[in-house]
């Protein structure tokens, strides 16, 4: 062999190693669950029913064909729906697009689906964060004509503001949810604590009571990823503060937004673990689940788990608030996720029109609230917290109906996914204390500004 | 008469048969490894944002491997991974030889021992990362409770939540699951190294040191830099570590975690794939500065 072949081979063979090993830059990789960017907070519920028919049963000769993509998440509790739909008349017939539970996963697949103008999903159930990003790149259809302005009344809010871009609705709200603070009720009773702290200035004061007999005072989620966003918007919300105002502009570096960050870094190490800036919802769920804590911030649905008592030790003394504020008077709002229904815009009219036949029928009253009964999740209907057979079954809605009436959205902008990736990174160090407050706001507020341009 | 370079029929004859029996595995590696690389290469050079569908996606040259240089993340980021790359391949180098040395004596049990130590090498890196994260957790944390107990520390600390912390947190994850692996490839490479060397130089008065520097180490340079190379790739590419136990906070974002970023969750494939092509440069660099000190061995047979 010449020495020159021998020169070529070796540099061909370390060719072939780098292809094969350089492979993870380019390849498509899942995001990890932690990362996720829903806090759809899907609750598995032990009562629910499989259904065998789903997407088994035949279409009628001169139905409708749509198909429905969905989070597997609420994958049986979907199903026994789209069975119902089916039975209920002959011209449209759904059919299931069932997705992995993972809401990063479910939009990579939207977005890959979207760009190659691909007509296999009609319906799909997208992450609230996302309408924004999907109404401006001009993926999904309008839906101003769908409702009646009586009949958005009836959805929550929050939910309908999240679904609306630029002053269009892009979205119907199927389901939604809400952090709570959750509270040791037989703590405050312990320190002769009648009425339930509203600030955070009360709660602070509270937990001086009964330092004996845990180690914080608040419990909630600080590690560089989309939960601590959520916490940090909250935590802003309560001083007054806002990530972009009415207008769109970026207003990260207020002084209200200083402040509140501000407390949020103080917290860490005196009346929160020095850990939060670690914490995703499961480790600040497990100090107050061992009683370590006074508070903790989480999802709505995690009060079935705070007082089961296999998993928890403070069950049967778990109360639920509203967030805390800084003023007296004010009210805490909570951060709103959920899924919402939005049809492709490169189908045609007879399926765009069927499409929205049948998010018009999953999202009325009657079937979000049998949806909820098997599947526990927040309804974005107003009418159903207040149901009696739905109260039966879910007893927290009674306090829970209020906080999630006062829910917030994150910041609706076409480019969430960075405009996240910039809170989560500067705001992380501050709370680390790697950076001042001011200076890593600073930061923050350029890079927004940066991206809203 | 022949000479090397005037080949009969039937030579020829069996160089064709050679490239018709390499023909499916050639195809294969051009379908699965070429064109993606060709691809994301391709791409590199357009302005690319999935969210954009109205630009038309147009081609600006290299104007995205600029904006990386003037990307003072993706710089930080790059900054880090060499860090990174340096301090595990080296302790994973000497952790080991070390264990290989040990492996290759002869005692009770050493069958069981060389499968035990490939336990962290077998477990998927997520998996071992979730695991680790469980261990520096700042209330169970089994890191602190050691520590803890040693005297070592008087309270439990947030490892992960320092840039110092995250930094050697990561470290330690890593050693630990890839020093297995090392150990196994030296331990290869000493297995054929012949005991009449060691016998021979013993009889000239040759003392463990001087053995081992003298035979042990210049003829172990090829398996050794052979480990090297596939550790040191794999370390440059580090990403599912990083994205399961920090997440890339406290200054511990890799390159690969940052391209990943800009692919999957920013959408922009341009600025991404110019990333990911770079990332593809660097490794080639490497492979070829190892194959440099491999003078060309790996591929010739003399």
């Amino acid at each position: 062999m010449k020495k020159s072949t021998k020169k070529l081979l070796a540099a061909l063979l370390a060719m072939t190693m780098a292809f094969g090993l350089a492979a993870c830059g380019s390849d498509v990789e899942p995001a990890p669950a932690a990362e996720s960017a829903a806090e759809t907070e899907i609750e598995a519920d032990g009562e629910q029913q499989p259904t065998e028919t789903a997407g088994e049963a035949e279409a009628p000769a001169d139905a409708v064909v749509i198909n429905f993509a969905y989070d597997e998440g609420v994958g049986d509790a979907t199903r026994e729906m789209i069975d119902k739909f089916n039975a209920s008349q002959s011209d449209i017939f759904v059919e299931s697009y069932s997705l992995p539970h993972d809401a990063n996963n479910l939009h990579d697949d939207f977005v890959n689906k979207m760009v190659a103008q691909d007509t296999s999903v009609d319906v799909m159930a997208l992450d609230v964060v996302y309408v924004s990003e999907f109404a401006a790149a001009g993926w999904v259809n309008p839906m101003d004509d769908l409702y009646t302005a009586e009949e958005l009344d009836a959805f929550l809010p929050g939910t309908v503001s999240g679904a609306t871009y630029n002053g269009t609705l892009y979205a119907a709200p199927w389901f939604t949810n809400a952090s709570a603070l959750f509270y040791r009720t037989d703590l405050l009773e312990q320190a002769g604590i009648a009425e339930v702290p509203t600030t955070w200035q009360g709660w602070q004061d509270a937990y001086e009571k009964v330092k004996g007999d845990v180690d914080y005072a608040f419990s909630f989620q600080g590690i560089q990823g989309e939960a601590m966003v959520c916490d940090w918007c909250e935590f802003i919300w309560s001083f007054g503060g806002q990530v972009l105002d009415e207008n769109g502009t970026a207003v990260c570096n207020s002084a209200e937004n200083i402040e509140a960050t501000q407390f949020m870094a103080d917290l860490i190490g005196t009346y929160a673990p020095e850990g939060v800036t670690t914490y995703a919802e499961s480790e600040s769920e497990q100090v107050f689940k061992e009683g370590k804590a006074l508070t903790c911030r989480t999802w709505s649905g995690t009060w079935n788990v705070f007082n089961d008592e296999a998993e928890s030790n403070v069950a049967g003394n778990v109360g639920m608030t509203f967030l805390p504020v800084s003023e007296e008077g004010d009210t805490g709002h909570s951060c709103m996720g959920g899924l919402d229904l939005v049809t492709n815009v490169w189908i045609d009219d007879a399926h765009k029109e069927a499409a929205n036949t049948f998010i018009k029928w999953m999202t009325s009253e009657e079937t979000e609230k049998e949806f909820t009964l098997i599947s526990s999740q927040p309804p974005a209907v107003k009418a159903i917290y207040s149901d009696a057979d739905v109260l039966e079954k879910i007893p927290f809605y009674t306090d829970f109906f209020a906080i999630i009436e006062a829910g917030n959205t994150r910041p609706l902008s076409p480019n969430y996914a960075e405009v996240s990736d910039a809170i989560q990174r500067n705001v992380h160090m501050a709370l680390t204390g790697e950076q001042s407050v001011e200076d890593a706001l600073n930061a923050l507020q350029g890079e927004v500004e940066a991206l809203s341009k | 008469m022949k000479t090397s370079s005037k080949k009969s029929a039937q030579e020829r004859q069996d160089a064709k048969v050679a490239w018709l029996m390499m023909a499916p595995a050639l195809l294969i590696l051009s379908v699965i490894a070429l064109y993606p690389v060709l691809r994301t290469f391709w791409l590199s050079l357009h302005e690319m944002s999935l969210k954009n569908p109205g630009s038309g996606y147009p081609f600006i040259g290299l104007r995205n491997y600029i904006e990386i240089f003037s990307d003072q993340r993706a710089m930080t980021d790059i900054v880090f991974t060499i860090k990174f790359t340096i301090v595990t391949v080296v302790l994973e180098m000497f952790i080991g030889f070390a264990a290989a040395l040990v492996m290759n004596r002869a005692f009770k049990g050493r069958g069981i021992v060389r499968a035990a130590i490939l336990i962290p090498w077998a477990i998927p890196t997520s998996v071992s990362a979730m695991m680790w994260k469980f261990i520096y957790n700042d209330q169970y944390g089994m890191f602190n409770d050691v520590l803890y107990r040693l005297g070592i520390i008087d309270g439990y600390k947030a490892w992960l939540s320092s840039a110092s912390g995250s930094f050697m947190a990561l470290v330690i994850t890593d050693v630990w699951k890839t020093a297995p692996y090392m150990a196994l490839l030296i331990l290869a490479g000493l297995q054929m190294l012949p005991e009449e060397l060691y016998e021979s130089a013993k009889l000239d008065g040759a003392n463990v040191i001087q053995r081992f520097f003298t035979i042990t180490i210049p003829l172990m340079k090829r398996p050794l830099l052979v480990a090297l190379l596939f550790r040191t790739l794999d370390a440059f590419r580090v990403f599912d570590l990083i994205s399961v136990l920090t997440g890339g906070a406290n200054g511990t974002e890799s390159i690969c975690v940052y391209a990943h970023k800009q692919l999957m969750s920013f959408l922009d494939f341009g600025y991404g794939s110019a990333l990911a092509v770079l990332i593809f440069i660097v490794v080639f660099i490497i492979s070829l500065i190892y194959m440099f000190f491999m003078g060309g061995d790996l591929a010739g047979d003399d």
